[in-house]
């Protein structure tokens, strides 16, 4: 599916004086997918179809990203985007949902997680930002204010392209690229991009650091293995401190690991979508580094 | 030829000095989420656009200036309102979301357009070596300065885009309107490419006919009027244009060519509005100010 498709299956929501665009896709319980930096929920655009035969398939743009509200105006910290997926679930009468996220989306996740637990029934991370793993020093350059001076939007859109390569285990169709910076091409879309740039901030998820063991639903934690932005150690010690989780690594994949091995991600999601929502590893040892880790 | 001049209009994100104040300051007084073609044209032509607008801006601040736009962009309403919706919508598939930011795009430049009309005009007089304004002996009620909370951002495709069919429609509207740019309105409606293709069909045939230049002519006229009417006497020293460093004939030739331009973008952006919204909605302003009584009552 190219991105201007996708882009036409957004419906949206306003929450407060912003808005959200969003997919919504088949019926069953609902399983949430987010996005991280620079991306929009294009990004999951290969797993969608398999998930939404069983599932009702919700994929946020956060809020400063892809097609939702890009106005220079707003907190896009993961702090406030937890808050704003609170409202958005809210908006659309969803209690609670399985949440599966990468990058900083991971972040946002642990902060659902952990401050609203409530919403959470089953989390699965994929190269999450977590402790002090970020912000990469690309984005840190990203973020500076004067950036917006230095580069016009399609310079930028061509410097994150050929950065962002080294996310992926071999370079992705030149289509895919283009949808997934396509937000961005724009004056606006690339001053958004450096506000959510600068909007990256370690102490979001370093001070929920010591509440990770208080995750109970069930956790999966997928790992593209040869990720340089997100290194594996850092899903080795998700998965120790969080009591009910699995880590998977994934082979022949970097940090954009459901474009990487979109078949095997998807498959993961959807066999972690059909166990039960209760962990009995939970119970039996809820504090301690109950880990499965798999090969 | 109109839009305007040979020399490359400044950006937003590459104004510096003197251009980034006055930018800053134009979004603030003019509540609007971007800056103009017609400023980012003026910005070119040395400090010819920090003298206007510093000669401009306390009538720009007022009420009554917002008034004049309101009273613009009732007037066209009132013209295409008897045409009809474009229909435009029927011929495009569009998702919810594109559906909801095109509507949101339209109310910005349905709002903005009418106060571009007005000022440029009185821009206009101002080179001309009229006095714009009337003599007031008591101070003008203000408007509060700040963007309005939910107005879409002033969002633009690159007036180079690498999509060649999109290059092609640009074209046309060029030559149609006889534009040397492509104006901001018709760059925001190109995020959604389909749409402004099928909005310009619906559009080009129009935009020639008696009808749509009477009305046209109607808004230039009104809006001279409105803009001698301003609260605030206030005029522009000619030789202190030249000392800035501005080509005047070339100065008087773009602005003359924004208010010849301006009234038919009033009149397509308020008839591609009638998809979207009803008559007697489109006659009030999108983001209305507050009142001056409200603001009396708040300050006190």
């Amino acid at each position: 599916m190219n991105w201007r498709s996708f882009q036409q299956l957004q419906k949206v929501v306003e929450i407060g004086d912003s808005f959200i665009s969003y997919i919504d896709e088949g019926k069953g319980p609902p399983v949430v997918l987010i996005h991280g930096i620079p991306m929009w929920g294009y990004l999951w655009h290969q797993q969608i179809p398999a998930l939404a035969e069983t599932h009702r398939v919700l994929v946020p743009d956060l809020l400063g990203f892809g097609f939702s509200d890009k106005r220079d105006c707003f907190d896009r910290s993961i702090s406030r985007q937890a808050e704003v997926i609170d409202q958005w679930m809210n908006a659309l009468d969803i209690d609670q949902a399985v949440i599966v996220a990468h990058d900083i989306g991971g972040g946002v996740a642990l902060r659902l997680a952990t401050l609203f637990p409530h919403r959470v029934s089953k989390l699965c991370l994929l190269n999450t930002v977590c402790y002090d793993s970020w912000p990469i020093e690309l984005m840190l350059q990203a973020g500076h204010p004067e950036t917006k001076r230095k580069m016009s939007a399609s310079t930028a859109t061509n410097v994150l392209s050929h950065a962002l390569k080294q996310g992926f285990s071999h370079s992705p169709d030149a289509s895919v690229m283009e949808g997934l910076l396509a937000p961005y091409r724009t004056e606006v879309g690339k001053l958004s991009l450096i506000r959510n740039a600068s909007a990256l901030n370690t102490n979001l998820t370093t001070e929920i650091t010591s509440r990770l063991p208080e995750i109970r639903v069930p956790a999966l934690i997928l790992w593209g293995e040869d990720d340089k932005f997100q290194l594996l150690k850092y899903g080795e010690r998700l998965a120790w401190d969080i009591p009910s989780a699995s880590l998977i690594r994934i082979e022949n994949a970097r940090h954009f690991v459901m474009l990487d091995q979109p078949d095997q991600v998807s498959r993961h999601l959807v066999d972690f979508l059909a166990t039960p929502s209760e962990s009995p590893r939970l119970e039996a040892s809820p504090n301690g580094p109950s880990a499965t880790v798999k090969r | 030829m109109f839009g305007l001049s040979k020399k490359q209009p400044i950006a937003e994100h590459e104004a510096t000095g003197e251009i980034e104040r006055v930018y800053y300051e134009i979004k603030q007084s003019l509540r609007v989420t971007g800056v103009n073609l017609n400023f980012r044209t003026w910005a070119a032509y040395g400090e010819f656009l920090p003298l206007v607008w510093d000669v401009m801006r306390p009538n720009v601040e007022t009420w009554a200036f917002e008034s004049a736009a309101d009273r613009l962009r009732s007037d066209a309403v009132r013209s295409v309102a008897e045409l009809g919706p474009p229909a435009v919508r029927s011929h495009v598939s569009l998702g919810e979301s594109q559906s909801f930011q095109i509507r949101a795009a339209l109310d910005l430049y349905h709002y903005v357009n009418p106060k571009l009309l007005v000022f440029s005009s009185a821009v206009l007089l101002l080179l001309q070596g009229e006095e714009v304004g009337r003599a007031t002996t008591q101070e003008a009620d203000r408007l509060p300065r700040g963007v309005p909370p939910t107005m879409y951002s002033m969002e633009m495709e690159s007036e180079q885009p690498d999509d060649e069919h999109l290059m092609e429609l640009y074209r046309d509207i060029k030559n149609s309107l006889s534009l040397r740019s492509i104006n901001s309105d018709y760059r925001t409606l190109a995020l959604w490419p389909d749409y402004l293709s099928a909005a310009w069909q619906a559009l080009k045939p129009l935009v020639q006919t008696p009808m749509h230049q009477d009305a046209a002519n109607q808004l230039r006229e009104t809006a001279l009027t409105l803009a001698r009417g301003l609260p605030y006497p206030v005029s522009l020293d000619l030789q202190a244009v030249k000392d800035a460093g501005a080509e005047i004939e070339e100065v008087v030739e773009i602005t003359e060519s924004f208010v010849q331009l301006l009234p038919g973008l009033i009149l397509n952006m308020a008839r591609l509005q009638l998809d979207w919204r009803e008559v007697a909605e489109l006659e009030e302003s999108p983001f209305p100010a507050p009142s001056p009584q409200f603001e009396k009552e708040g300050v006190s």
